[in-house]
C-alpha cells in the first residue's frame, strides 16, 4: 500500500514535467490557429476565439518557407550524414586503436564541442566569399558536420566499446583484414549506436541559427530558424506573429514524431555520450 | 548565379581528380558540393534578379509584369529581403561586399542609399536615364537618389507618415488636429485630458530613428551636418532644435498619453493601440487606413472605428513653422557587378514608370513617387487622403544623407532607448558625444 | 607523437614481430581520423587564426581602401569600451541565473524520472521535446506568451499593462525563462546517467545505518555523483555562455539584453566591421578557454570520461 502512494507521489510529479514540458506546445498550436487578421488584442485570450487554417494556407503557398523547407530537410540530412561518416572512422579508431595523436584528436573535439560559433561567423563569413561558397548549402553543411563531430564521436566511441570485439578478432583469425572486420562484422553491430547519433546530429543541424542567418542571403540556402523572421503581414508592417507560429509548428512536428518513435534511443544517446560508468 | 560558378568547377575537378579514394568521406563532401553548387543555364534570356523587400507580393507582380512586357528581353526572379530596413542593409552589404553578380536591381531604402553608392556598389545611371526616370519625381524622393551629385537610384515609390486621430477624441477635447497649427504639445495635452494614448514608433529600430529625424528637421535643426567629410562628419543633434525633439519625446514617454509598451512599439503595435479603446491619436504611414478596414472586413473591429478616423499632416514641432514629415519608401538601384546592365536598366525604367507608379500603388498600398499618380481616378478613390500624402512627400524632410547613416541612425537610436530616459538636453549631448566617437573608432556600437 | 616515440624507442624483442601488424594498426588509425581531423582544423582552428591576424587591422568590408594595421588598438578599444563589459555582464547574468535554476530543477527531474514507475516513458518522451524543439520558435513562443498585444500572461497573472520587455531585468528573465525551459532536459538526462551510477547497495547501506532521505541525499547520492554534476555544469555553463538566439529574437538587444556572442555577430555580420569585430571574437573565444580552464583546475571537474580517453 505504501509502495503504491509513493509510486502516485511520483507520478504527480511527473504529470507537472509534462505540463511544463508540453504547455508552451499547446500555446504555438493555439497561436498557429488565431485569425491573423483579429487575434490581435488589449487582452488577449490563451485559446483563439475562432479556430482558422489560414495561417497553415499562407505558409505553405508562400515560397519563402516552402523553399527554407527544403533547405533545412536537405542540409541537415546530408550532414548529418557526413558526419556519422567522418565521426564513425574516428569512433572507431578511438575505442580500438593505438595510433598516434588520438590525444590530440579527443582534445581537438572536446574543445570544439565548446567552441563559441560566434567567434567564427566573420572569418567563416570572409573565406565562404572568397571560396564562393557563401549562401550555399556545402556552405552551411561544412561547419554543421564539423560542430556535430565531437558529439557523434563521443556517442559512438561509448557505444562502439559495447560491442564484444572478440567477433571481431575471430574474424581476423579466419583471415580478414581489419578493414573486413570492420565492415562486415562490426558495422552491423554498431548500426543502433549510428543511428542514435544520427538522431542527435539531426536535431543540431535542424536546431542552428547563428551560422544560418550569417553564411546565408537567399532562399537558395537559407534554413527554416533563419526564414522565420523573414515573414511578412498584408503590408511591410505588420508583423505575422500567426505565420510564424504556423510554421513553427510544422518545423515542430518531425521532432516530435522522431521522440516518441525513438525516445529510447535518444535517451541512451545523450547519456552514452557524455558520462557514461 | 554565377557567384558560385568558381566553386562547381573547383569541385567538380576535385571529383575527377580524385584517384586514390580511400577517403570516402573526403569524396563524398567533393560529390555533395559538386551537385549543390551545380546550377543550369539553359541559354534562354537573361534572368534578371532582383531583390525586394518585402510587401505584400506586388513587386513580384510587377516583376512578372516588366517581364512579359519586354517580349522576351529579360525575365525576372525576385528574393525577398528581410523585413527590418537594418537586415535588408545586412543583406545586401554582405552579397556586394563579395562582388556578387548576382544581384542585378535592388529595392533599397533611401538612407542607404549613399552609403552604398560610396562604396562602389551601384552602378551610376548617365545623364539621358538621369532625366527620363527622375521626371515628374517628387521633391522629397529626389533628394535621397542621388551622391556626389551623380543619380545613382531611381525613385520607385515613397512614403509618408501621417497624423491619424479618432474624430469623437478630437472633438471632446475641443481641438482640430487638421489647423495648421496643431503641434506635438497640443497633442499630448488634448490625450492626457482625456486618458487617450498616442501611437508612435519608439522600439530600438530604424522607425524609431524615422521618428525623432522628423521631429529634429520639424524643429529647423539636423542630426548631422557635413556629411561629405565621411567620418568627420559633424554631430549636430545636441542644438535646440534637438532639444525641442528630446523634449516631445520625453514628455509624451512620461505622461499618460504614453501608449503601453511604448518603448517597443513599431507600426503595427501603434496601430493596435490606435484601434483599441484608449486610442486617440498616432503617426503612422498610409498603410494603416486599409489595414483597418480589412480588420473591420475580418471582424477585428467594428466599422464604427474606421468612420472615426480622421486623417491630418503631420504634426508641428513649433507652431509657426510646418513640419517636415517623415520620408519612407523604396528606391530601385542596380548593381555594381551586374552581367546584365542593360536588361536591369530596362527593368528599372519599366518598374518606376508612371503607368507602373499608380498600379503599384493600387496594388500593393504603397504611394507612388511620381506626382501625376496622385490624378488618377482609381488612386483618389482608394486612398482619400492622396494630396495630403502628395504634400507630405513632397515637403518631407529626408533623414541623413552620409555614407555612415547606419553608424548615425544606430548612435541615435541607442542613446534615445527607452523613451521613458530621454531628457533635454542630457540626451542630446550624449548623443552627439557617442556618434563621434563612433564614427572616429572610439567606441563600439 | 610521445606514443610513437616510446613505442620505437624501446627495443624489446618481441616488439619486432608485432610491429608490423602494429604500425598498419596505426596507419589505419590515423587514416580513418584524418577526415575529422581535418574538418575541424580547416572550420575552427584556421578562421580563429584569421580572426587573430584580422583583429590587428582597422577594417571595414564597405570600405576596403582604408584598411590599416593598427597593432592592438582593437583589443583596447572593445576592452575600454562599456558596451562590452555591458553585454559581459548581460551574459554572466543569464548564465549564472540560467546554470543555477537548471542546475536544481535538473535534478529535481532526473529524481522523478527515476523513481516514477507509472508513466515512466511518457515522461522520458514529454522531457525530450523541448530538447529537440528549435531554439529559434522557443523564443517565439514566449515571446508572444509575454508580449502586451497577444500574450496571456499578463491576462492570467492580472498584471494588467506590464511591459516585460520594457526593460532590463524583466526582458532578462523572459529570455532567462526560455533558455532554461529549452535546456533544461539536457541538463536533466546527464544527472539521470549520474543517478543511474550512484550503487545502491551505499543508499541501502545508509537507510539501515539509519539516515534520512535528506542525510542520504547529502552523504551518499551527490558525492557519488559529483564527476556527473560537474561535467553537466561545465558543458551547460560554456553553452549559455554562447547564448544568441533567446536575445535575438525577444529583444534584438535592446535594454541592455544584447549578448557576447550577439556582439561579435553584430561587428562582423551587421557592421561589417572585420577589425573590431575579429577582435571581439577573439576575446569571446578567450573567456570560454578561461572558463574551462576555472572548471578543470579550480573545480577539478574530470574530463577523462568525457573524452572517452581512458
Amino acid at each position: 500500500m505504501a509502495d503504491r502512494k509513493v509510486s502516485n507521489w511520483w507520478t504527480f510529479w511527473g504529470v507537472l514535467i509534462l505540463v511544463w514540458a508540453l504547455f508552451p506546445l499547446l500555446w504555438m498550436v493555439s497561436l498557429s490557429f488565431k485569425d491573423p487578421a483579429t487575434f490581435r488584442s488589449s487582452t488577449p485570450t490563451f485559446f483563439p476565439k475562432t479556430w482558422v487554417w489560414d495561417n497553415y494556407k499562407t505558409v505553405f503557398t508562400d515560397s519563402l518557407f516552402t523553399s527554407a523547407l527544403r533547405n533545412s530537410v536537405f542540409i541537415a540530412v546530408i550532414a548529418t550524414g557526413l558526419a556519422v561518416i567522418i565521426a564513425m572512422f574516428a569512433a572507431y579508431a578511438i575505442a580500438r586503436m593505438n595510433f598516434p595523436g588520438k590525444k590530440l584528436l579527443l582534445s581537438m573535439a572536446l574543445a570544439i564541442a565548446m567552441f563559441p560559433q560566434a567567434a567564427l561567423v566573420g572569418p567563416l563569413f570572409n573565406m565562404w566569399r572568397n571560396l564562393g561558397i557563401y549562401d550555399t548549402w556545402i556552405g552551411l553543411i561544412i561547419p554543421y558536420l564539423t560542430f556535430a563531430l565531437p558529439l557523434s564521436i563521443w556517442t559512438m566511441s561509448a557505444f562502439f566499446r559495447q560491442i564484444p570485439w572478440e567477433m571481431e578478432q575471430a574474424a581476423q583469425v579466419d583471415g580478414a583484414t581489419a578493414w573486413q572486420a570492420f565492415r562486415k562484422v562490426i558495422i552491423p553491430l554498431a548500426a543502433p549506436g549510428v543511428f542514435t547519433t544520427a538522431i542527435l546530429t539531426f536535431f543540431f543541424c535542424w536546431n542552428e541559427f547563428l551560422l544560418a542567418i550569417s553564411l546565408t542571403s537567399t532562399d537558395r540556402a537559407r534554413t527554416v530558424p533563419a526564414a522565420l523572421s523573414f515573414f511578412t503581414g498584408a503590408s511591410q508592417f505588420q508583423s505575422p506573429i500567426t505565420y510564424i507560429m504556423a510554421a513553427s509548428v510544422v518545423v515542430t512536428i518531425p521532432v516530435v514524431i522522431l521522440v516518441l518513435v525513438f525516445q529510447r534511443r535518444i535517451m541512451a544517446g545523450l547519456t552514452a555520450g557524455a558520462v557514461k560508468g | 548565379m554565377s557567384s558560385v560558378q568558381p566553386a562547381t568547377a573547383r569541385s567538380r575537378r576535385t571529383t575527377g581528380r580524385t584517384r586514390r579514394r580511400h577517403l570516402a568521406a573526403a569524396a563524398a563532401l567533393a560529390l555533395v558540393g559538386a551537385t549543390l553548387t551545380a546550377c543550369s543555364d539553359d541559354g534562354g534570356p537573361p534572368v534578371i534578379t532582383w531583390y525586394i523587400n518585402p510587401d505584400n507580393g506586388g513587386q513580384g507582380r510587377l516583376a512578372d509584369q516588366c517581364a512579359a512586357d519586354s517580349n522576351g528581353a529579360y525575365k525576372v526572379d525576385v528574393q525577398v529581403l528581410p523585413t527590418d530596413a537594418s537586415q535588408q542593409r545586412e543583406q545586401l552589404v554582405r552579397r556586394l561586399a563579395a562582388k556578387d553578380s548576382s544581384i542585378d536591381v535592388m529595392s533599397l531604402d533611401p538612407p542607404f542609399v549613399a552609403e552604398f553608392a560610396n562604396a562602389g556598389f551601384l552602378k551610376p545611371f548617365d545623364a539621358q536615364d538621369e532625366q527620363s526616370l527622375t521626371e515628374g519625381v517628387l521633391k522629397g524622393p529626389l533628394t535621397t537618389a542621388s551622391w556626389k551629385n551623380q543619380l545613382v537610384a531611381a525613385p520607385f515609390w515613397a512614403n509618408t507618415q501621417l497624423l491619424w486621430y479618432r474624430k469623437s477624441v478630437a472633438s471632446a477635447a475641443g481641438i482640430d488636429p487638421t489647423a495648421p497649427d496643431f503641434t506635438w504639445d497640443k497633442m499630448i495635452e488634448a490625450a492626457s485630458g482625456q486618458k487617450k494614448v498616442i501611437g508612435v514608433q519608439a522600439n530600438r529600430y530604424e522607425g524609431y530613428m524615422v521618428w525623432i529625424n522628423a521631429l529634429v528637421v520639424s524643429a529647423g535643426g539636423e542630426i548631422v551636418t557635413n556629411v561629405e567629410a565621411g567620418k568627420d562628419a559633424k554631430p549636430a543633434i545636441d542644438s535646440p532644435a534637438g532639444d525641442e525633439a528630446a523634449r516631445i519625446v520625453g514628455d509624451l514617454a512620461r505622461s499618460p498619453a504614453a501608449p503601453p509598451a511604448m518603448s517597443n512599439a513599431g507600426e503595427e503595435e501603434a496601430r493596435s493601440a490606435f484601434q483599441g479603446p484608449t486610442g486617440g491619436f498616432m503617426v503612422n504611414w498610409p498603410y494603416v487606413y486599409s489595414a483597418a478596414k480589412e480588420d473591420v472586413a475580418g471582424g477585428g473591429i467594428a466599422q464604427s472605428v474606421v468612420d472615426d478616423i480622421g486623417w491630418a499632416r503631420y504634426p508641428r514641432v513649433k507652431a509657426d513653422v510646418s513640419s517636415r514629415p517623415p520620408l519612407g519608401g523604396i528606391n530601385l538601384a542596380i548593381g555594381n557587378y551586374t552581367t546584365h546592365p542593360q536588361q536591369a536598366l530596362d527593368l528599372v525604367k519599366c518598374a518606376t514608370s508612371l503607368k507602373n507608379n499608380i498600379a503599384y500603388m493600387l496594388d500593393a498600398g504603397n504611394p507612388a513617387a511620381k506626382g501625376a499618380a496622385y490624378d488618377d481616378p482609381k488612386v483618389r478613390e482608394a486612398f482619400p487622403m492622396a494630396d495630403i500624402i502628395r504634400q507630405s512627400i513632397n515637403d518631407a524632410g529626408p533623414r541623413p544623407i552620409t555614407p555612415y547613416y547606419n553608424d548615425v541612425s544606430t548612435s541615435v537610436q541607442i542613446t534615445w532607448h527607452p523613451p521613458t530616459d530621454v531628457r533635454a538636453p542630457q540626451t542630446p549631448q550624449e548623443t552627439a558625444q557617442f556618434m563621434s566617437d563612433v564614427l572616429q573608432g572610439r567606441r563600439l556600437l | 607523437m610521445t606514443l610513437t616515440q616510446e613505442r620505437v624507442a624501446a627495443p624489446a624483442p618481441k616488439k619486432a614481430e608485432v610491429s608490423d601488424r602494429e604500425r598498419s594498426e596505426r596507419r589505419l588509425g590515423l587514416t580513418l581520423s584524418a577526415p575529422a581531423f581535418l574538418v575541424m582544423v580547416f572550420v575552427t582552428a584556421y578562421p580563429l587564426i584569421y580572426a587573430v591576424v584580422l583583429s590587428l587591422y582597422n577594417y571595414r568590408l564597405t570600405d576596403p581602401a582604408g584598411r590599416t594595421f593598427v597593432g592592438l588598438q582593437n583589443y583596447v578599444t572593445v576592452l575600454t569600451d562599456p558596451l562590452w563589459w555591458t553585454d559581459f555582464s548581460t551574459t554572466f547574468i543569464i548564465t549564472v541565473a540560467s546554470v543555477a535554476v537548471e542546475l536544481v530543477l535538473g535534478f529535481a527531474f532526473a529524481f522523478v524520472m527515476y523513481r516514477i514507475i507509472r508513466g515512466r516513458s511518457w515522461v522520458r518522451t514529454g522531457i525530450l521535446i523541448p530538447y529537440g524543439i528549435i531554439t529559434v520558435v522557443s523564443a517565439y513562443v514566449w515571446r508572444y506568451a509575454f508580449q502586451l498585444d497577444s500574450g496571456f500572461v499578463n491576462q492570467w497573472l492580472g498584471l494588467g499593462d506590464y511591459n516585460f520587455f520594457g526593460q532590463r531585468w524583466s526582458s532578462l528573465f523572459v529570455i532567462t525563462l526560455s533558455e532554461i525551459w529549452k535546456t533544461t532536459p539536457f541538463i536533466s538526462l546527464l544527472l539521470l546517467a549520474g543517478l543511474v551510477q550512484v550503487p545502491e547497495e551505499m543508499q541501502e547501506a545508509a537507510k539501515v545505518d539509519g539516515a534520512t532521505a535528506w542525510q542520504r541525499l547529502k552523504r551518499v547520492t551527490l558525492p557519488n555523483m559529483k564527476a556527473a554534476i560537474m561535467v553537466a555544469l561545465l558543458f551547460r555553463t560554456l553553452d549559455a555562455w554562447r547564448i544568441f538566439d533567446n536575445p535575438f529574437v525577444m529583444t534584438v538587444g535592446a535594454n541592455k539584453t544584447e549578448t557576447l556572442s550577439f556582439l561579435a555577430y553584430r561587428q562582423n555580420v551587421t557592421l561589417v566591421n572585420l577589425g573590431a569585430g575579429s577582435a571581439v571574437s577573439v576575446l569571446l573565444f578567450l573567456t570560454v578557454v578561461v572558463i574551462a580552464f576555472i572548471f578543470v583546475k579550480g573545480f577539478r571537474t574530470d574530463l577523462s570520461q568525457v573524452r572517452g580517453d581512458r
